[in-house]
């Protein structure tokens, strides 16, 4: 067994996991953090997308090991008890997410963008989510939803 | 090179399942407060419909979508429903669910007219209220009513409905029949670049013209129709699944089975067809299948606009359509050759 | 990634895997937002029109929402199916030994453990588990109930399945000819056939101006749902079966499950209330009587998630379709006659191929006005990967046939393809091919709004 400890969405957690453990099973079977999906876990959809230590990472690719002592942001620690982050209410008003199985990974390279460009032209828009598969929205209202925020220059 | 083409491509695709019998159930429960609940066994699959039900539900209650709560797809408490398939959800089920908001209103309506001091078949269920018609002046909060339903009246207005296509049966030997109920027609037009040295099509600009009937919510037509067109690119130039000579999948994951990215789809403007279908709740038909169905034609004929070469198989491959362009410059050296 | 049999092996007992799972599911970091949105009254109503947001997107947006495979359940295990790997098969022996005594392994199941093995929503020719025959590589032939999804992933490889290879038929067109041997033999290879006839094609070709040829075929696509098909199975002491499904179709598969299982559907609860994305790929059942009879024989929570490859070669596919067309016209390119032969490749098991055979000999003449016409189409069993229905159930593939024949004409023609589109689109009241009579009719509308909005202005210089 492998022992990690690591800040999650801001709390220090810990687990003690099999060796092979993948940082999306740790997110999703030790800490009930579901919103990370398996979408096919050999990193190819992008359902699994994270952010560690300020990073885009497939969380399938990553075992639970290599995130000792490091910080992962997901899905679950965007919105606060009070707000929702304004990807997640630009995407609600756009309909930018149909089934939403792709939507917390999508929403995580979003967000990853909006921190290192708060102003992405529609090229790198679509260059940051080129890693997350839909099949559900074409992605045309995720690129529309992700430009009214550059536009609204709010803060990711 | 790159050569610009452009192609269109239009289609017409039918509602529900071809003349059998396609039943959907519905049930809606007015709240004491006004609001309702509607009860539908059809299954949410990402298109939105739960949140079309209930706004049809809602227009017909004269209420606001967000007092109306939809249950779903459990076979204990939800009525049947042939499911969500054949684009028949907004159609059918849609009818069902208006059928049965609509026999819960005439409840409403039977409490309603001695509050008002008319005849049921005088009232008109809008903007929060039961009104009189022609003098809206007078009328009451739907929540009233309901309210009114349960302890004066003793008569909870639950409406249960079911609706199924009209269709004939088709001759076994002449195919001869009416299938369907109704259909929708649309038109997509792509316009492409093709690299007549690699092969290589990208598709720059897709304009998609969809008839649904009425539409219901128009940012969920939009977002059917831009789905579809993604899997209609899809089709046209990247995904096949390869079999290699024993019968099994060669790419059965997704590195190898190319399916469109946010970097693969083109810019794309949806325009709804302003029609109405009577047969339809608030005349609205659907959207769902439509979308994905002449998005590949369009886009192999704006490739034969660029290049001159008509593909006859899909996926149009940029080795396929490298071949192709190659073949019909062979061919136009021999006829030159045999001129000269 | 290597095999993750490591910890269990070392430990070696049944009790220490399931200790990786013991510690109860604990609650989320973060609380449920509340942001209630109230809006503006006075946009509230009518309902209808309205570009009104999702409540379910909200929930999409927060990694709210809860898909079969975000559910837990204590004591849940997970179940593995063995997939044959062989085309086309006769099954001598399955060997399940290894697999039973591997730790953590709870249940194995085979073909002969379903009660009525076979199911489809018209021909019942697809088997749960194949039992005696395998009639593509994806068909699944036991499965495996264990503590942790590694585990159960693990025992399908120690399975040893003994066949006796036959050739397979992978060509629809060869599939078509009556002295290929039948895939499902005794039964035929075409196991579909269908017709439209109207009017006299042959004196409608006699009287065109000239007549074009065109053939089109179209390949084998899969719907890729982002999410797995998925299915969850408990019983309770009353010997009531809830199953929490993908599936897009819960009355119908209530009544598979009733009939594969044998049980009364009074018996059976099916919830499918969180889907991600279907496209007509999860509707019939796959897992569902797997997890049903695994549950019971073990007496605990069961769920199995197809893995993406599980998703291309043992879930439905589209119909690849090899596409004739001959139209006669008129000078001015009004369609006089339309023949067309649709050769559709039904697969391994038939699924979904009845309705899309019938929708594509309907709809294979495309939205056009014309008397004279003869389609015939016909569905083959190959050993390939089921087809069933996908998005448009064969209209995709036709409208590329009857639409790139069209533009084929329109250049031979002269004729501007907006053009003579619009000569010969169905109107209110026009005949279909079934000669029923069409309403709310705007393939016109349709052409000119896309033509006015992209800048279409007649023909290229």
């Amino acid at each position: 067994m492998v022992s990690v400890t690591l800040t999650v969405n801001g709390e220090k957690r810990s687990a003690s996991v099999a060796p092979e453990t993948t940082l999306l099973k740790l997110l999703r079977e030790n800490f009930n953090l579901t919103g990370a999906k398996l979408g096919c876990d050999v990193g190819d959809c992008g359902a699994c997308t994270v952010i560690v230590d300020g990073k885009l990472v497939n969380s399938c690719l990553m075992l639970a090991g290599q995130v000792d002592g490091r910080d992962v942001l997901t899905i679950e620690g965007l919105a606060t008890t009070d707000r929702l982050h304004p990807i997640q209410k630009a995407f609600e008003e756009k309909g930018s997410l149909q089934c939403g199985f792709c939507g917390p990974g999508v929403i995580m390279s979003a967000k990853w963008l909006l921190d290192q460009n708060p102003n992405p032209s529609v090229p790198d828009i679509r260059d940051a989510l080129a890693g997350n598969l839909c099949r559900c929205t074409g992605y045309s209202k995720m690129i529309e939803a992700i430009q009214a925020i550059a536009q609204d220059g709010a803060k990711a | 090179m790159k050569r610009r083409g452009r192609g269109m491509a239009c289609m017409w695709y039918p509602i529900g399942f071809t003349v059998a019998a396609n039943p959907s159930a519905a049930v809606v429960k007015v709240n004491e407060d006004g609001t309702a609940t509607l009860l539908t066994g059809t299954v949410e699959t990402g298109q939105g419909s739960l949140t079309i039900l209930a706004q049809i539900v809602a227009q017909e209650l004269g209420v606001a979508t967000e007092d109306v709560h939809v249950v779903s797809a459990d076979t204990d408490t939800t009525p049947m429903d042939t499911g969500a398939i054949a684009s028949r959800t907004t159609y059918v089920t849609g009818n069902a669910a208006r059928l049965a908001a609509e026999k819960a209103k005439l409840m409403l309506f039977d409490v309603a007219a001695p509050m008002l001091g008319v005849k049921a078949n005088q009232l008109d269920a809008k903007d929060h209220h039961i009104v009189v018609q022609g003098y809206p002046q007078r009328k009451v909060h739907i929540g009233d009513v309901a309210n009114r339903a349960r302890v004066v009246s003793g008569e909870p207005p639950i409406g249960s409905g079911y609706f199924n296509p009209a269709t004939v049966a088709l001759d076994p030997e002449t195919g001869q029949g009416k299938p369907f109920a109704t259909y929708v027609y649309a038109t997509q037009i792509a316009e492409v670049d093709v690299d007549d040295e690699t092969g290589e099509v990208e598709v720059v600009r897709i304009v998609a013209s969809h008839d649904c009937g009425t539409a219901i919510n128009p940012m969920l037509v939009e977002g059917q129709v831009e789905g579809g067109i993604s899997m209609g690119v899809g089709f046209a130039l990247q995904e096949e699944i390869l079999f290699d000579a024993k019968g099994r999948q060669i790419n059965p994951n997704l590195t190898n089975y190319i399916m469109p990215t946010s970097l693969d789809m083109p810019d794309v403007h949806v325009d709804i067809v302003d029609n109405y279908d009577p047969t339809g709740p608030f005349g609205a038909k659907g959207v769902g299948e439509p979308t994905c169905v002449s998005t590949a034609a369009a886009i192999c004929n704006a490739i034969h606009d660029a290049v001159g070469v008509r593909v006859t198989s899909l996926p149009a491959t940029a080795e396929k359509v490298h071949n192709l362009i190659k073949a019909k410059q062979a061919q136009e050296q021999r006829q030159i050759a045999a001129a000269g | 990634m290597d095999t993750k049999t490591a910890v269990v092996e070392k430990k070696g007992t049944l009790l220490d895997a399931e200790a990786l799972l013991r510690a109860p599911a604990p609650a989320p970091l973060v609380p449920f937002p509340i942001d209630v949105r109230v809006p503006d009254p006075s946009r509230q109503t009518p309902a209808v029109g309205q570009r009104t947001t999702r409540p379910d997107g909200r929930l999409h947006g927060l990694g709210q929402t809860k898909y079969i495979d975000d559910f837990y359940v204590p004591g849940m295990l997970f179940c593995k199916i063995k997939r044959a790997g062989v085309a086309c098969a006769r099954i001598i022996s399955v060997d399940t030994k290894e697999a039973e005594a591997m730790p953590g392994v709870v249940a194995v199941i085979t073909g002969k453990d379903i009660p009525v093995n076979t199911f489809g929503p018209s021909l019942k020719d697809q088997p749960v588990l194949a039992d005696e025959r395998v009639f593509h590589a994806g068909d699944g032939v036991a499965a495996v109930a264990a503590v942790t999804e590694q585990i159960a992933a693990d025992a399908i490889e120690k399975i040893k399945v003994e066949f006796e290879e036959l050739p397979p038929v992978l060509d629809p067109l060869e599939s078509l000819k009556l002295e290929t041997p039948g895939v499902h033999a005794p039964s035929a290879n075409i196991y579909g056939h269908k017709v439209i006839k109207k009017g006299d094609i042959e004196r409608g070709f006699a009287e065109s101006y000239r007549i074009f040829e065109g053939s089109f075929r179209t390949q084998m696509v899969e719907h890729v749902p982002l999410e797995p098909h998925s299915s969850l199975a408990q019983w309770d002491a009353n010997g009531r079966v809830t199953i929490h499904s993908t599936l897009g179709r819960i009355t119908l598969g209530r009544a598979d499950i009733a009939r594969t299982l044998g049980i009364p559907m009074s018996r059976i609860r099916i919830v499918a209330t969180v889907v991600g994305g279907n496209f007509g790929g999860k509707n019939e059942i796959t897992t569902e009587p797997v997890v049903a009879l695994l549950a019971k024989k073990t007496g605990r929570p069961v769920k199995c998630t197809f893995t993406r490859p599980e998703e291309f070669y043992s879930s439905t596919t589209r119909h690849p379709i090899i596409m004739d067309y001959k139209t006669g016209v008129t000078k001015d390119g009004k369609i006089l006659a339309r023949k067309i032969r649709l050769v559709l490749d039904g697969g391994a098991y038939c699924s979904w191929s009845e309705t899309t055979l019938g929708k594509a000999c309907i709809l294979c003449a495309g939205p056009y006005e014309i008397e004279n016409l003869y389609a015939e189409a016909f569905v083959v069993y190959t050993n390939k990967t089921m087809t069933g229905a996908m998005r448009g159930f064969g209209a995709p593939q036709v409208c590329f046939g009857y639409e790139s024949h069209m533009d084929d004409i329109a250049k031979a023609l002269g004729i501007d393809p907006l053009e003579i589109r619009l000569r010969n689109a169905l109107k209110e009241g026009s005949f279909s091919p079934t000669s029923q009579t069409l309403h709310s009719v705007v393939v016109r509308e349709s052409l000119l709004q896309a033509a006015q909005r992209f800048g279409w202005n007649g023909a290229k210089a």
